[in-house]
């Protein structure tokens, strides 16, 4: 069987400007951020970024420069603030932000996992979420229509086709197996709309560990093109049973990323200005600050 | 006992909201404060539901949000968007809709997504905040909805700076908008309960919390209130309301203040 397994600058060397990528992350859990790193060193532009809920990662792209579209439902950093930088692109109209909404970016994805082109929802009407769409650049994504059978009126949603979907995982196995702990938001829907699925994780295993419980794969690996090992590759995002968010850096992030100055000083000490994972991983407290932030086996976090 | 403050009148105004048996979709603080009051009082089977693919949890350490891992403590079942708000919520199985917001006005219509700030008349600067996220989805699919915020004059105002869920959108029934939900059934803030006329479906005054004026909630809403004449009080939090927030809850005050 293949051995999958590839490094971060590997990886986003192969993803070219303007790709459509889909990530993987919640506000503060489970974010790509090995790869958003990589991604922002290796200097890509004209990115457009889907997810359900956007986190530090997206922000991060978005800050850097990265980006010109958004498709999302939402973004936040939980309790230690909003998505500072993606909002100000937003407000200088730097990006282009398609804002839809948790279910409806669940539901394009599901549309575009299975192969159909579109997709009927029932929110989204009477909300100046699907006007503001329909008069933007998410015209293209978006029609209204009666049920053929009931007349019920309804929102189509155009199915998304990410190129790539990144997605941050507890386990995997060197050929692309893969086990997601705790709630999975649109993971699975995500991953297998995706024309590329990458993996990033925490640990790698013997294939012997799926076959003991394969009802536990989310992603079969005939479908994945690459595996990043990578431990503590979404700090200072949590995952759920390896090791929580690390508040101290959330808050240092956010009182930078309140100005563009900021955010991009940030951007230049802890992301350009480390060669990688290891070397950011050192730079924001090593091995000790790592072992603090490690999961309690019983609770996970 | 100390005192009973203002966000433990709110948190259980909103547990009362709910009834044994149901499922909620819950958002993060106080929504969540108060379903699970109500699971430890008078509605042992209440379902909670969150969005990202969380039944029934049980978490012992206070989280952050939703993203935080200690909500994902003793849940019953783990999966996603998918299966909360499209295979229940969509499905039109969830009874409750349980949401903080930026903005309502009059309509029970919620904006979480922009502010305007007009600098000059007819030019205004937009402010982002968090979206909709699963906001738009819950307004719009759950049999009824529960919103719990502070009540604020700006909060409140006539018409919301942006429709990110629709209420009784320009005063219309929800099955004329099209929409499948019941939509907004209360309005808990740390002055009043507020509900909808089943009419003109307007805000009106359900009851005011203890020490405040009917006069105090009409100041400081951004639209006419309707009121009946005899406007009750909301009830006190019982002796174990409070034992149970302040002790097993939120012990740590991150959402009782």
């Amino acid at each position: 069987m293949a051995n999958k397994l590839k490094s971060a600058a590997a990886v986003v060397r192969t993803i070219p400007d303007g790709a459509h990528i889909a990530l993987g992350g919640f506000a503060i859990a489970r974010n790509v951020i090995t790869v958003a790193h990589e991604l922002i060193r290796q200097n890509r532009q004209e990115l457009t970024l889907s997810q359900c809920v956007m986190g530090l990662d997206t922000d991060l792209l978005v800050g850097a420069g990265c980006v010109n579209r958004l498709m999302v439902g939402g973004g936040s950093l939980d309790r230690f603030g909003l998505v500072q930088c993606v909002n100000r692109a937003r407000e200088t109209g730097e990006v282009e932000s398609l804002d839809y909404t948790s279910l409806s970016i669940c539901f394009s994805y599901l549309a575009g996992a299975l192969g159909i082109s579109f997709i009927p929802i029932k929110s989204m009407i009477a909300s100046e979420v699907l006007e503001r769409l329909e008069r933007g650049g998410g015209a293209e994504y978006i029609r209204r229509m009666d049920c053929p059978f009931t007349g019920e009126p309804y929102v189509l949603l155009r199915a998304i086709q990410p190129d790539v979907s990144l997605v941050h995982v507890q386990v995997a196995d060197e050929q692309g197996n893969c086990q997601i702990h705790g709630p999975r938001w649109e993971n699975e829907e995500q991953a297998k709309a995706a024309h590329r699925i990458i993996l990033i994780a925490e640990e790698i295993v013997p294939t012997s560990v799926f076959q003991a419980h394969p009802a536990r794969t989310i992603i079969p690996a005939h479908r994945v093109e690459a595996v990043i090992h990578q431990p503590y590759g979404a700090h200072p995002t949590s995952v759920y049973s390896c090791y929580d968010y690390d508040s101290e850096h959330l808050k240092l992030y956010v009182e930078r990323a309140r100005t563009r100055e900021g955010a991009n000083q940030y951007i230049d000490e802890f992301i350009r200005g480390t060669r990688d994972h290891a070397e950011y991983l050192e730079k924001v407290g090593g091995a000790a600050m790592l072992e603090k932030l490690k999961a309690d086996p019983v609770l996970g976090y | 006992m100390e005192a009973v403050r203002t966000n433990e009148i709110m948190a259980v105004a909103g547990a009362r909201e709910l009834r044994d048996g149901e499922t909620v979709v819950v958002g993060l603080g106080l929504p969540q404060v108060a379903c699970m009051l109500a699971r430890r009082t008078h509605a042992p089977g209440l379902t909670s539901l969150l969005e990202i693919g969380v039944v029934n949890s049980n978490p012992i350490d206070t989280p952050v949000g939703l993203a935080d891992s200690r909500i994902f403590h003793g849940a019953t079942c783990w999966s996603g968007f998918l299966d909360i708000l499209g295979m229940n919520l969509h499905r039109g199985v969830v009874d409750v809709g349980f949401l903080g917001s930026l903005e309502i006005d009059r309509h029970g219509n919620i904006n979480t997504t922009l502010l305007k700030d007009e600098i000059t008349p007819g030019q205004s600067k937009v402010k982002y905040f968090n979206g909709s996220a699963g906001g738009n989805d819950v307004a719009s699919l759950a049999k009824r909805v529960i919103v719990i915020m502070r009540h604020e004059k700006r909060k409140l105002p006539a018409a919301v700076s942006h429709i990110t869920s629709p209420g009784y959108v320009g005063g219309k029934s929800r099955a004329d908008l099209g929409l499948r939900g019941g939509g907004p059934h209360r309005i808990i803030t740390d002055m009043a309960v507020l509900g909808f006329h089943a009419e003109t479906r307007e805000a009106m005054i359900v009851s005011v919390h203890p020490g405040i004026r009917v006069e105090q909630v009409r100041e400081n809403t951004g639209f006419p209130l309707i009121a009946a004449e005899n406007i009750p009080e909301t009830p006190l939090p019982t002796p174990e309301d409070l034992r149970l927030l302040r002790e097993e809850i939120d012990p740590k005050r991150v959402y009782l203040g």
